[in-house]
């Protein structure tokens, strides 16, 4: 389905370019560096709580909180992926290169994918690693690897950043930009941290049921979505993007 | 051999292609020509599948550009020279073309040799002069040895060193029996490097053939004689058209120069000047877009 000579062409593209393996790196140290920061306070607040507040505790939505900041930089390399051949108008010698445009498309989500998914277990393996021996010697509970949450986030994570990474391809794509990508995503992603302004309908679809908010429920185990519909409306938004990017890329001008 | 059948883009009410037809044979250099703004450009996009055609169809060896597996192979352009990532070095960017297309990385290096960049392979893209990014864009072209060729405005800030290695190489691949087709706004270039040329203005067929034609069409006899005014009633009464030069001379149109010497030994008229002037290309060229040029100059 993803043409061998495509993908190679994507991979020398992606690498030849500073811009999209710095992103890489930066999404892993990022990591690791909110996993620390979002861990230490939840651990200094822990201290400070009653006993009834801390059963209410969970180490793992609260020791990966900056993953809202994270998805953020791989949705930003999957826009780049694609708009910086927009930037540079080198998309014209991809696509006079390989032809079929939907060839070319299934090799960037292709390349997409292959770049993100290392770069998202990193960045999930990671955070979980610094936040919970964050928690652990601060004095809180703290999740081990061997937890149903933990596994859930470990292997669920992952999958759910890579696929925020496609949508940010496919709003390269259709914004042909990646300042205008960039900005949309930003926007889009960090929607449901400012939800508690929404009047109340609103609030609690944003919150919970938004197409990235609803999965990460699922990830940190927490009750209020149920993990098969957490997961399954990331996948359907995505594959309804995906549609989407496929319709402008093959059927509009260069 | 490219053919484009009826070829028609319009954007809105602009209409930038309008039904072209004609063909590219190969083993010749031809030349497409038109002011700026009369649709070479978007011809070209249309031939390489970038842009879309509104109706009408345009076919490479036969085929259509998506049916093409590994395009490069086939058909070779250079549209846009500064279509290239500024941060890449010209190696890496001939080489993602090369390998989208399975062409062996080794090639990547002989092109370069080819155009005189082998020295500047490892550098970014983005530091390159006008000259050098034509000529990398010319390597790509040349990636896949395809037996078609496309460049537009390839001779665009080369110096006058390269603009004679370009007329060359356009015309040894001519010679090898490719097929050509590049495009320029300059007719005198294209009479040192064209075979043909193909003519279009506002999107329209205005004239295809080859050179020798279009300098044909237009040609003048030039007559110089003391009895001037005599002889040119006696041209106008066998039928031809006659104008007086700026220097005494008669200028006859529509009678062969051996017709014009039979007249004048007829009539017992000396003639100091019989002679043929062909107009420049150039000329014919403003003579034939006279009509079709979207922004010229008041006249």
């Amino acid at each position: 389905m993803i043409d061998a000579g495509a993908l190679k062409a994507e991979w020398t593209k992606f690498s030849s370019l500073r811009a999209t393996m710095a992103l890489s790196v930066a999404a892993v140290l990022v990591s690791g560096l909110f996993g620390w920061m979002f861990s230490n306070a939840a651990a200094a607040e822990y201290a400070t709580l009653t006993p009834q507040e801390r059963l209410g505790f969970n180490p793992v939505e609260l020791g990966m909180r900056g993953i809202f900041l994270v998805q953020v930089l791989l949705a930003g390399l999957g826009a780049l992926i694609v708009s910086t051949e927009y930037g540079s108008g080198t998309i014209t010698a991809s696509m006079a290169a390989v032809g079929r445009r939907g060839r070319l498309l299934a090799a960037k989500a292709g390349m997409t994918v292959l770049s993100a998914l290392p770069v998202s277990v990193a960045s999930i393996v990671l955070m979980f690693t610094v936040s919970q021996s964050t928690l652990a010697a601060g004095g809180a509970p703290a999740a081990t690897p061997g937890d149903t949450t933990a596994i859930q986030l470990l292997l669920g994570g992952p999958i759910v950043l890579t696929l925020i990474s496609l949508f940010g391809l496919t709003l390269g794509v259709l914004l042909r930009s990646t300042a205008a990508a960039v900005n949309f995503s930003v926007v889009f992603l960090l929607l449901p941290i400012l939800s508690g302004v929404m009047p109340g309908f609103l609030q609690v679809v944003v919150r919970f049921f938004w197409p990235n908010a609803a999965p990460f429920q699922a990830m940190y185990g927490a009750e209020n979505v149920p993990d098969l519909l957490g997961y399954g409306l990331i996948v359907a938004f995505v594959v309804v993007m995906l549609a989407a990017a496929y319709v402008r890329f093959t059927r509009k001008d260069a | 051999m490219i053919q484009l059948n009826g070829l028609t883009k319009r954007y809105g009410e602009t209409v930038a292609v309008d039904h072209l037809t004609f063909t590219v044979q190969p083993g010749l250099v031809t030349g497409f020509l038109g002011p700026n703004g009369a649709g070479k450009s978007t011809t070209m996009r249309m031939i390489m599948g970038l842009d879309l055609p509104t109706s009408g169809t345009v076919t490479i060896t036969g085929r259509r550009y998506h049916e093409l597996r590994h395009p490069l192979r086939t058909i070779g352009a250079m549209l846009d020279a500064r279509a290239v990532h500024p941060r890449r070095s010209a190696y890496k960017h001939l080489l993602y073309l090369a390998q989208s297309n399975g062409i062996p990385e080794s090639r990547v290096g002989e092109v370069l040799e080819l155009v005189g960049l082998a020295d500047a392979a490892d550098r970014p893209a983005g530091g390159f002069s006008l000259g050098m990014g034509q000529r990398l864009g010319i390597a790509a072209a040349m990636l896949g040895d395809p037996p078609v060729l496309l460049l537009d405005e390839p001779i665009n800030g080369l110096d006058p060193e390269g603009v004679l290695w370009a007329r060359n190489l356009m015309r040894g691949w001519g010679a090898e029996g490719r097929t050509v087709l590049v495009s320029s706004h300059l007719m005198s270039e294209m009479a040192l490097t064209a075979d043909r040329l193909v003519v279009i203005g506002r999107g329209r067929l205005l004239a295809e053939g080859d050179i020798a034609d279009f300098t044909a069409r237009g040609s003048v006899v030039v007559v110089r004689t003391p009895d001037a005014g005599h002889f040119a009633r006696r041209l106008a009464l066998a039928g031809a058209f006659v104008e007086p030069g700026e220097t005494g001379e008669l200028l006859v149109k529509g009678m062969s120069p051996p017709d014009v010497g039979r007249l004048a030994a007829a009539e017992n008229v000396t003639l100091y000047e019989l002679s043929i002037r062909e107009p420049s290309l150039e000329e014919a060229f403003m003579e034939l877009t006279r009509d079709a040029v979207e922004w010229g100059a008041a006249r």
